[in-house]
């Protein structure tokens, strides 16, 4: 469902990635790792056209989502208006409904009218990826999913996007947290200076940490 | 005591071509200041907005008021009133400075927000109105009710075309009683308590509108 070819890029001078060839299948998790300024987000900014690339192709027939480090809610508006004013404007159907119910699942129904400045860390996380999910998308993009949350919330979202798996939809999950990526993933994808040097199965292998580590 | 009354209803009188100046002139320069700032992201607007904000800026009111009031009848026919002459001088001199204060805005904003928006496939008009906008204006706010007493304190120049302003009619009765302390006192009174409704005004907006969400 997405094919990427060469996919190279470059700011002021810097290659950030260098043909980048990475094949997504449908309903897979796919974890993007690497240490900092191994070209993880890159990657998932350019599936997600925020950036615009250098040389390659991509070919993607379907929806993306994103979901940013930093969550991205806006501010002014409730946590309802936060994941409905997309869809709102776009004129999808049950908008409301779904928006409730996908709330109610996630556990934050209670938030609905709170302001994203009173929610904690975790709970913006679910509003992000209400907000990412009611747009239906068939390719959900996280960067950086588990950034700055404590052990209990990061076992929690590992739930939740297994949960969202079973939705049907597909995810690429960029992070630098090795002990997060092999839990959720069915398949590891290492970059290391813009490159990929590992795309493996995890099924395949026994110790996935261990064996990711010698490649950092 | 009966003539000090007499003086503040005859210069008060002044009061409403004020605040017509004042309303006209903020309602262009803020229609005007937020088109010039949302066009000044296109790259081929860019060095005309920019030209147009530089000159507005870097030349007299005065001289812009006096130039839309003498000089639009012979340039194109068209005779403009005291106070119409006004409104357009004091609303583009202003959209000028609107444009720098939401200029100021636009870039404090992350621009995580307009990726988010991006990313969300909301079309451009309702990601300035719904999204970026309302947290601009949000940010920019103190800066945005310094610029609003500005104007009404520049509506002061308006008697150089004859306007019947307050500072006009403090001037006439000043120049009818051969002295001039207590009109221009009372002039001065006029403009500080409008000064301090927009401020009253102001922080009551501020408190309802933005508190509750930060």
């Amino acid at each position: 469902m997405l094919k990427i070819k060469g996919l190279s890029k470059t700011f002021c001078g810097i290659k950030v990635l260098d043909r980048i060839n990475l094949d997504i299948e449908k309903a897979s998790i796919v974890g993007l790792a690497g240490s900092s300024g191994s070209g993880k987000s890159t990657l998932l900014r350019l599936i997600q056209r925020l950036e615009i690339p250098d040389s390659g192709s991509m070919e993607c027939d379907v929806r993306t989502g994103f979901m940013f480090q930093d969550f991205q809610l806006f501010p002014h508006m409730t946590i309802l208006k936060n994941i409905t004013y997309a869809p709102k404007i776009h004129k999808n159907k049950d908008h409301s409904a779904k928006a409730s119910n996908l709330l109610k699942t996630l556990g934050i129904a209670s938030k609905s009218h709170s302001y994203p400045s009173q929610l904690s860390g975790g709970q913006k996380q679910r509003a992000a990826l209400a907000r990412s999910l009611l747009m239906e998308p068939d390719i959900l993009l996280c960067d950086e999913p588990t950034s700055g949350l404590d052990v209990a919330t990061i076992l929690d979202v590992v739930a939740l996007l297994k949960s969202v798996r079973n939705m049907g939809v597909t995810m690429l999950i960029a992070s630098h947290d090795l002990d997060f990526l092999t839990k959720i993933s069915d398949r590891i994808v290492l970059l290391k200076k813009g490159e990929v040097i590992v795309d493996v199965a995890l099924e395949s292998i026994k110790d996935p940490i261990d064996y990711l580590k010698a490649f950092y | 005591m009966e003539e000090l009354v007499h003086h503040i209803l005859f210069i008060g009188q002044g009061i409403f071509f004020t605040l017509h100046l004042l309303v006209g002139g903020l309602a262009i320069g803020m229609i005007l200041g937020t088109i010039l700032s949302v066009l000044r992201y296109n790259k081929i607007a860019v060095p005309v907005i920019g030209g147009f904000i530089s000159i507005l800026r870097g030349t007299p009111l005065i001289l812009q008021l006096s130039l839309v009031y003498f000089t639009l009848p012979s340039l194109v026919g068209v005779r403009v009133s005291v106070l119409c002459a006004g409104i357009l001088a004091f609303g583009f001199n202003s959209s000028a400075y609107i444009a720098e204060i939401l200029r100021s805005g636009i870039e404090s904003l992350s621009k995580g927000q307009f990726e988010a928006a991006k990313t969300l496939e909301i079309p451009p008009y309702y990601m300035w109105r719904d999204i970026i906008l309302p947290q601009i204006i949000r940010n920019i706010w103190p800066s945005l009710v310094n610029e609003i007493i500005a104007v009404l304190k520049e509506t002061a120049l308006i008697g150089t075309i004859s306007g019947m302003d307050i500072m006009r009619m403090a001037q006439i009765l000043g120049a009818e009683q051969f002295t001039y302390f207590i009109p221009l006192c009372i002039a001065g009174a006029y403009y500080y308590l409008l000064t301090l409704l927009i401020e009253y005004f102001s922080k009551k907006f501020e408190k309802r509108e933005f508190y509750a969400k930060n």
